[in-house]
């Protein structure tokens, strides 16, 4: 399960937000295919924190998304509210290459919870 | 007289001090400092290389230092197996010369503060010398429930991880972050088996990832586990055998060296389930079995990015081998 949400309380004119809920998996395939085409301004910001397990596909489907966002223009991504075993799956498979933990905010969250 | 049957390869006095508390419960070790004298050493090893079953060969050796290690020693010593041992607290060894001298068992030295795990290493070395496979219960407190599952389908992943999720009930981060890792290994196992070991006769995947399947006729996936409080060991064994040994080690190579960004390198979730785990065991009987698994303690003293130990192991090439 996952859902597309752009939070109004993170929203401003320079980013976009995703939030994502549920496990993310083979299934969240077509989700992931359409996503890069929402994105508007030079910053995104992928909330996690009701994210769930990610497996290998869903690595794979992130490493193609965020790949596909950052060749499409310059656009700087920001992940929010991870939970240990995401970032250390994120730091093991690269997706830190393309994205970055955003750092404490106005909001209190960190990258990496 | 009594012949032995593992000798170990140091670099020098410092690299034998190091690992000399963790082998001391190796029974008739030979132990052999390489650069007092390497022809020397060579020679040693060639003199019980009828008797040898396993040579360790310290990281501080091979593969950087002296890259034609493996082959020299393979060459004096035909029907050793080669065990490599890197301590966890240096970079850790490529994985790529590995690959290409079928170096197929690799252990650190665990840290300080992960004395428990010191035990592995007189198991894993005596499995090694009597060509035993790991089994799950090996490295389980004796009496923990082991809790196995037969797959009938596809739809049954979730409640299988949810399954072990409930056996790792406990509050706190490292009972937490347990439960996490297990789901996840729980997935990629569950996944691999569902997906990517069954395989035409040319080799292509029968199946899709993440389409609904039913198992085959004669087909056979069953996922184990338990839990002692303190170790989580979990297994998958698939009837297919259709995963080679080369390529396992070609996928955790490529996966740990190679650039994750410019294209899918493919056996990630192989690559996953070996980090993720403090041991990855690998037996394949070709053709007719795969088993996948290992252990991780809900207190790791294992740094999450230090790479970690494998053992992958083919039947009938250790059978052939087999003397004892």
């Amino acid at each position: 399960m996952y859902s597309m949400t752009a939070t109004p309380a993170n929203l401003t004119p320079e980013h976009d937000c995703f939030v994502l809920e549920g496990t993310i998996d083979a299934q969240s395939e077509p989700f992931f295919r359409e996503l890069p085409k929402k994105v508007r301004h030079p910053q995104v910001r992928f909330d996690f924190t009701r994210a769930g397990r990610i497996n290998s596909m869903g690595i794979a489907l992130l490493l193609r998304c965020f790949k596909e966002i950052r060749q499409a223009r310059e656009t700087e991504i920001l992940l929010e509210g991870l939970s240990p075993t995401n970032s250390m799956l994120f730091k093991m498979t690269g997706v830190f290459l393309l994205a970055k933990p955003a750092p404490a905010g106005a909001n209190g969250r960190e990258g990496a919870k | 007289m009594h012949q032995p049957k593992v000798a170990v390869l140091y670099r020098d006095a410092k690299d034998r001090e190091l690992w000399e508390e963790t082998l001391k419960g190796v029974p008739g070790l030979v132990p052999i400092t390489v650069e007092l004298d390497f022809t020397a050493s060579l020679e040693r090893l060639r003199h019980f290389g009828g008797s040898l079953r396993l040579v360790i060969l310290s990281a501080r050796l091979y593969p950087e230092r002296y890259p034609e290690l493996a082959a020299q020693v393979r060459a004096v010593c035909p029907g050793s197996e080669l065990l490599l041992v890197s301590s966890s607290e240096e970079p850790p060894p490529a994985l790529t010369p590995l690959l290409a001298d079928q170096v197929r068992h690799l252990a650190f030295n665990p840290p300080h503060e992960a004395r428990r795990d010191g035990e592995y290493f007189p198991e894993i070395v005596s499995r090694l010398i009597d060509r035993r496979p790991w089994e799950i219960c090996s490295c389980l407190r004796e009496g923990t429930t082991l809790h196995s599952f037969g797959l009938r389908s596809s739809e049954e992943k979730e409640a299988l991880i949810g399954a072990l999720e409930a056996v790792l009930a406990g509050e706190g981060d490292e009972f937490e972050m347990l439960r996490q890792k297990g789901a996840l290994l729980a997935d990629e196992l569950l996944e691999n088996a569902l997906y990517d070991a069954p395989r035409a006769p040319d080799g292509s995947r029968l199946f899709r990832k993440g389409e609904k399947r039913v198992m085959l006729p004669q087909e056979s996936i069953v996922f184990s586990f338990g839990f002692d409080g303190e170790t989580l060991a979990l297994e998958l064994r698939d009837s297919w055998g259709s995963l080679e040994p080369e390529v396992v080690l070609e996928h955790l190579a490529r996966n740990q060296e190679g650039d994750p960004i410019a294209g899918d390198a493919g056996g990630r979730g192989l690559f996953i389930i070996w980090r993720f785990l403090d041991h990855f065991h690998m037996n394949v009987q070709p053709g007719l079995e795969t088993a996948v698994g290992g252990h991780l303690q809900l207190s790791s003293g294992h740094h999450p990015e230090v790479p970690r130990g494998f053992h992958i192991t083919e039947i009938d090439k250790e059978m052939q081998t087999c003397t004892a």
